[in-house]
């Protein structure tokens, strides 16, 4: 193979075509930063779902009468669960902890007023699947230790409801971007076909010359292959600089207004190890030049029958 | 060098392209092509070049059967036949350089031939001075040549020309037949397909003529049109 020459057949033919050059850059530019930002934007998600997850507790309180191996009993089921992996964590809150808390959140004057304490010592446990808050939390329902209301399970308390929910919102918004990156990838590569298509129509007079001077397929085909490589991996730098820098516009902003609870990542750009997909770079670089590299093979195919 | 033997092409629906054609072309013979348009000239030559395929009958070129010859060898068929056109087919983004290089490069030629033989064929064609212009920047005389030139800096030993001449004004032609004449010379088998009356009766060489796909005249030392022997006289006289 003669890089050389296909090279600056690939090159020369860019530049005489430029306007079709940029149409493609373009095209490839545009498909691979809707897939690039719908990447950033599940990346996100996910990320906003765990912290979410992870927030999740279940606190069993504990009756301020309740012998001592009750007590005990309660706090080695809780570790037994920690061993078996149910638990992630737990912390015992004492009642002075509770006391503080309480003092903090509401100002010292009601604490002053009090007599007594009044809070009970509780355990605070985070579980480690968020799907599994409600068996764990039944397990402390009957412990003696824990402090309910007769006939209730009251002592044992979690966001019951807004768990479920969010846990049904997480994994439909999840499905939903896979889905759109599906449907995003589809139309990227129907975008790009149809340009490269475009383009080589326009020469098809061209290919017809090559194959009678006895051209073989190959050596037709290797310079708008790598035509369509350039191209594509042009359009998906192009596009990686511009959805990090987007990325990393709409944090920067979030974390100086009022909703940065929202604590939105920036992608990285690099690859990174354990983290996939890989950086934007690398992703979309390898994607956009595959997708042009491709294109071109497959319109070409029409016009290099025997 | 080109054998037909019993060849038919129908085109669809039943146009018909080539009829019951045979006849043989020797080595480094002569030959025009005549006959009305849509006679069976380029057909003819298309079929040679394998850029269709008979519906019945054999053709072989240079002793290689074309009905068996797979397609991936069809590159190296036509390297070996080089093609002048009515439209020239040069590369329109390529300088007359490059367009005659481009046929080089196909076959593999290695970069330092290339520079010897490229500038060598165009001053025999007598475009030395046009090395750097683009197709549309020259006349089509000058187009042609660099078609020539092109079609011959393999030195191939078949050359087909379909309508070489049907562009170009009629005493640019009698520089493209000459030219043609002398690859000939060299010992290559030329085939031109022609509606130039003037330039076959001038030439006086093996005529086939062609009438609706069928073979109507094959002579040795003939005119365009089929005269007879007293017409002949009339003429000589």
């Amino acid at each position: 193979m003669r890089l050389g020459f296909f090279l600056k057949e690939a090159f020369g033919s860019m530049r005489r075509n430029w306007v079709m050059a940029m149409a493609a850059v373009i095209t490839v530019f545009i498909s691979t930063a809707i897939l690039g930002a719908v990447l950033v934007t599940r990346d996100n998600l996910n990320q906003g779902a765990t912290s979410l997850k992870n927030r999740v507790l279940i606190e069993v309180f504990i009756k301020d009468d309740a012998p001592d191996e009750q007590k005990a009993a309660l706090e080695q089921k809780i570790q037994q669960l920690q061993e078996q992996g149910v638990v992630k964590s737990y912390t015992y809150i004492s009642k002075e902890e509770a006391l503080k808390r309480f003092e903090e959140r509401f100002g010292p004057r009601i604490v002053q007023n009090l007599p007594i304490n009044p809070l009970p010592a509780s355990y605070e446990i985070q579980v480690s699947d968020a799907n599994q808050v409600d068996a764990v939390a039944q397990k402390f329902f009957d412990e003696a230790a824990v402090d309910n209301d007769p006939g209730t399970h009251n002592g044992v308390k979690y966001a019951r409801e807004t768990v479920r929910k969010m846990l049904g919102t997480i994994n439909l918004i999840g499905i939903g971007m896979w889905v759109a990156t599906g449907i995003f990838a589809l139309a990227a590569v129907l975008l790009i076909s149809t340009t490269v298509r475009l383009s080589i129509f326009a020469r098809r007079r061209e290919v017809e010359i090559m194959r009678l001077v006895g051209a073989t397929n190959w050596f037709i085909r290797w310079p708008f292959v790598l035509e369509g490589f350039i191209t594509g991996l042009i359009g998906a730098v192009i596009a990686a600089g511009f959805v990090w820098l987007c990325n990393w516009a709409l944090a920067n902003w979030l974390e100086s207004s009022d909703i940065n609870f929202l604590d939105i990542r920036v992608f990285s750009m690099w690859w990174q190890s354990g983290s996939w997909p890989a950086g934007l770079l690398p992703t979309l670089a390898i994607l956009g030049a595959v997708l042009g590299a491709l294109g071109s093979m497959v319109a070409l195919r029409r016009y290099l029958k025997t | 060098m080109i054998v037909f033997e019993d060849v038919t092409k129908i085109y669809d629906p039943d146009v018909v392209g080539l009829q019951n054609f045979t006849c043989h072309i020797g080595k480094g013979e002569f030959v025009f092509l005549v006959g009305a348009s849509g006679s069976g000239k380029s057909t003819l030559i298309k079929l040679v070049l394998k850029e269709l395929v008979p519906d019945s009958g054999r053709i072989l070129v240079a002793g290689r059967n074309l009905g068996t010859l797979r397609h991936s060898k069809v590159p190296l068929l036509r390297r070996n036949i080089g093609c002048v056109f009515q439209d020239f087919k040069l590369l329109p983004n390529k300088t007359v350089y490059d367009n005659v290089a481009y046929a080089l490069e196909v076959v593999g030629e290695p970069r330092r031939s290339i520079r010897r033989k490229v500038p060598e064929i165009l001053s025999l064609v007598g475009l030395n001075d046009k090395t750097n212009s683009y197709p549309h920047e020259i006349s089509g005389g000058e187009q042609q040549r660099v078609s020539v030139a092109r079609a011959f800096v393999n030195h191939p030993p078949l050359l087909l020309a379909d309508e070489p001449t049907g562009n170009i004004d009629p005493e640019t032609a009698v520089g493209i037949m000459q030219l043609l004449v002398r690859i000939n010379r060299t010992g290559t088998t030329v085939v031109v397909a022609t509606h130039d009356r003037d330039m076959v009766n001038r030439m006086r060489r093996r005529v086939l003529q062609l009438d609706q796909g069928r073979l109507v005249r094959d002579e040795r030392r003939g005119g365009y049109d089929q005269v007879t022997d007293a017409e002949e006289q009339e003429v000589l006289t």
